[in-house]
């Protein structure tokens, strides 16, 4: 027993002192490790390292975010480290705190012992929870103190945030939602690959066509949703359908969930008729997993975020010829009046920290926005840049260049009109909202009813725990 | 007669073998398939039919993995964090079992079952108290905040009382006859007797902190303090998900757990005989 324990310690101790050697600035090595001369090379290029302040007195203040892989690992250190390059006065330091969730989640636990950094980066969804909160500073303040120019901003995108008459946060990360096809297939089934389909009608169609089958296998399905509450919701905004009541909870407080619309319906109907038709494969909740079968080829189209398309083109390498369009409408009147929502992510100033950190945290969020930085990000990380400016940097127009298909997400957001529908709903139980509805999409390609049952049964769902959290809350809505 | 019994027994033979070959199948694809995958080329992931064999020893998504997380250091780190609360598991969880197992004193059964009582606490309910704690004490960022609140087990407690109980009275009793003190009884005769159990617990430990993804990331906002399940989240970019690098890192992290499978592997199975000679 000692002595194989004892081994099995001393093995696991010498490879803690040969990781402690390769690991860079090991300022927390034990004793013994701390002993050990320093590796002369790194294994490999290190993670891009946050330079040391400037100046000894600038404002240390934390940021949390949420971004994980190259975008975590190299963009948002490149971004701090730019920033605190650029001025002696605040220093940001970058901390990953896990997915969005996990990132607020510790937000809660931290306010009672005000471990909380100045800027955290939220998701979309999280906007009305963090208002109600009431542990934010709204970007507003700021921005009418010192007079900051809006201009140049893209309106549809500060909307999302605006609540109660205010920007509550600045837009960091967004997107939207657009159709990704394969070329090859469409040439193959006789369609117009320079055509895609623009409504829901002309997505069946295309997508019967491109259905192929061996025998009873089917080869190649026509198209592919993920089971994702985001895409529901982006169906319903292009329908022109509200989420929630007072339109979408953006003159007062949203009290019912009104998505069990005939908007609604026709959205669940589409989507079922085709899976049950097997020209639209079902691949699950994983949006990845739906974009792993287009990128083999099994599937012909699919829906996914702006921000993918990166990550598309890198894995279809060549193989065959990605097309991007708009996320297909109901008709083609849909057009003039509704759009797709901005999703992704904002930058939130929380209120208990010193003036001087918030006041930091605004420097930081505006040298964000700036043109050249908003540039740089849009390239790392393949989300919009939220002023137009960026997009006469050469960086993004290179960018643009490379990746043409990018042009239709950027003009899918400049067509979509500015109207509560394309605003999107504002409610403080979004997730727990968009669990509802991909548990109802799920009964309902599972045949568990009709759309209109299944619809009514996640809206009555919905407008119980919208009413529980205001009670939570302690809200008056 | 003699020679269709030979033949039976060598169909059993192989028969026994060709369920274990299945068994080890089952239990090695993953572990297969997360190396093979963690060398495929980024245009090899999404293939279909999924490749079985990548098709070059393609090191990239390893340098990728490691250039987007730290992961040397936090495997250093998991690694301290986790061999802290194995060695507290089995130091308060041996003693604790002991005084269940053979003292005599009043309240022995009511504390028992208090013990027995913190298994149902699930860890969710506890994790905000102990994280205010841990804040109080100014304990973040280090490696006692990572620790000490797991230096307890309820079911070590349980797991090794249960082991102590069969370990014969007599020799307790004969111990304490010829003036063994308990500490030495226990050092030195029921430790050894109880060397799988003991074993079971120090994997189990071990790979509970190893795993633990939540706890570290409340308490810890320093990178050089963070461990191996948030250097995996960090791998897992949802807007380009990458499956080879996130098993790349996988593979990388997997690699002290292999070792204290090996080591513990033999060790269990020592104990196993050593207890089956005892008395």
């Amino acid at each position: 027993m000692k002595r194989s324990l004892f081994a099995l310690m001393a093995v696991l101790t010498v490879l803690s002192m040969v990781l402690a050697a390769c690991a860079p600035a090991a300022t927390q090595a034990p004793a013994s490790a701390a002993t050990q001369p320093p590796a002369a090379t790194a294994v490999t290029n290190p993670t891009a390292t946050i330079a040391p302040p400037k100046s000894a007195d600038a404002v240390k203040i934390a940021f949390w975010h949420s971004m994980a892989g190259d975008i975590g690992g190299k963009a948002i250190p490149t971004m701090a480290n730019e920033f605190n390059a650029s001025q002696d006065k605040c220093y940001v330091e970058p901390i990953y705190q896990g997915s969005y969730d996990d990132s607020l989640n510790k937000l809660k636990a931290g306010l009672q012992s005000k471990d909380t950094p100045a800027v955290v980066q939220l998701y979309d969804i999280g906007t009305r929870l963090m208002v109600d909160l009431k542990v934010i500073t709204p970007v507003q303040d700021f921005i009418d103190k010192e007079g900051y120019d809006l201009s140049d901003l893209e309106p549809n995108v500060l909307a999302y945030y605006t609540v109660d008459g205010k920007i509550n946060s600045m837009p960091f990360n967004t997107s939207t939602p657009m159709l990704y096809y394969n070329k090859d297939l469409f040439k193959a089934a006789g369609l117009d690959p320079e055509k895609p389909p623009r409504t829901f009608v002309e997505f069946e169609e295309a997508a019967r066509a491109l259905t192929t089958k061996e025998g009873d296998k089917t080869t190649v399905y026509g198209g592919a949703f993920a089971i994702y509450g985001w895409f529901f919701e982006q169906f319903l905004a292009v329908s022109g359908g509200y989420y929630v009541n007072n339109n979408n909870g953006r003159d007062g407080y949203a009290t019912e969930a009104t998505f069990n619309s005939p908007e609604g319906v026709a959205i669940f109907d589409w989507w079922k008729r085709m899976v049950d038709e097997g020209i639209l494969a079902n691949y699950g909740r994983k949006t990845v997993d739906t974009r792993n079968a287009f990128i083999a080829g099994q599937t012909a189209m699919f829906i996914d975020s702006t921000a993918v398309l990166r990550g598309v083109m890198d894995s279809v390498a060549g193989k065959f010829e990605v097309g991007t369009a708009y996320l297909p409408r109901p008709n083609e009147a849909a057009y003039e009046t509704a759009g797709t929502i901005i999703g992704g992510g904002s930058l939130w100033i929380i209120n208990n920290r010193p003036q001087e950190e918030q006041d930091c945290a605004w420097e930081f969020i505006k040298f964000q926005a700036s043109p050249a930085q908003q540039s740089y990000w849009q390239t790392m990380s393949g989300y919009f840049p939220i002023r137009k400016a960026a997009y006469d940097e050469q960086l993004t127009k290179d960018w643009v260049a490379k990746y043409p298909q990018f042009q239709t997400a950027i003009d899918q957001l400049h067509i979509a009109p500015n109207n509560r529908v394309t605003q999107g709903g504002l409610i403080g139980v979004f997730p727990t909202a968009r669990q509802t509805i991909e548990t109802a999409i799920e009964e309902l390609l599972a045949g568990k009813g009709t759309s209109q049952e299944i619809l009514d049964k996640a809206a009555e769902a919905v407008t119980q725990s919208l009413s529980e959290y205001y009670v939570s809350m302690g809200i008056q809505p | 007669m003699n020679q269709s019994h030979l033949l039976r027994k060598r169909l059993l033979a192989i028969l026994a073998y060709a369920v274990m070959i299945i068994a080890a199948l089952i239990v090695i694809y993953p572990i297969y398939s997360a190396v093979n995958i963690s060398l495929l080329k980024d245009t090899e992931v999404a293939q279909y039919p999924p490749r079985l064999f990548p098709s070059s020893l393609n090191l990239a998504n390893f340098t990728r993995a490691l250039e987007q997380a730290p992961l040397p250091r936090y495997l250093l780190n998991s690694i301290i964090q986790s061999l802290l609360v194995m060695i507290g598991q089995l130091i308060t969880a041996s003693l604790a079992a002991y005084a269940f197992a053979f003292l005599n004193f009043k309240g022995r059964n009511f504390f028992f079952l208090v013990f027995m009582a913190t298994m149902m606490i699930p860890w969710e309910a506890t994790i905000i108290p102990n994280y205010l704690t841990i804040k109080q004490l100014g304990w973040t960022d280090t490696f006692q905040g990572l620790a000490v609140p797991f230096l307890a087990t309820g079911f070590g407690t349980f797991l090794l009382r249960q082991f102590f109980l069969k370990i014969p009275r007599d020799l307790y009793d004969a111990a304490v006859m010829d003036g063994c003190s308990n500490f030495r009884f226990l050092t030195t005769i029921v430790v050894p007797l109880a060397r799988p159990a003991l074993g079971t617990l120090a994997v189990y430990s071990f790979l509970q902190t190893y795993n633990q993804y939540l706890w570290p990331l409340l308490i810890t906002n320093d990178e050089s303090m963070r461990t191996v399940q948030i250097g995996i989240a960090l791998l897992q970019d949802e807007e380009r998900l990458m499956f080879n690098t996130v098993l790349a890192g996988v593979v990388i992290i997997l690699i002290p757990t292999f070792l204290l499978f090996i080591f513990s592997n033999r060790q269990l199975i020592r104990g196993l005989t050593a207890g089956a000679v005892k008395g």
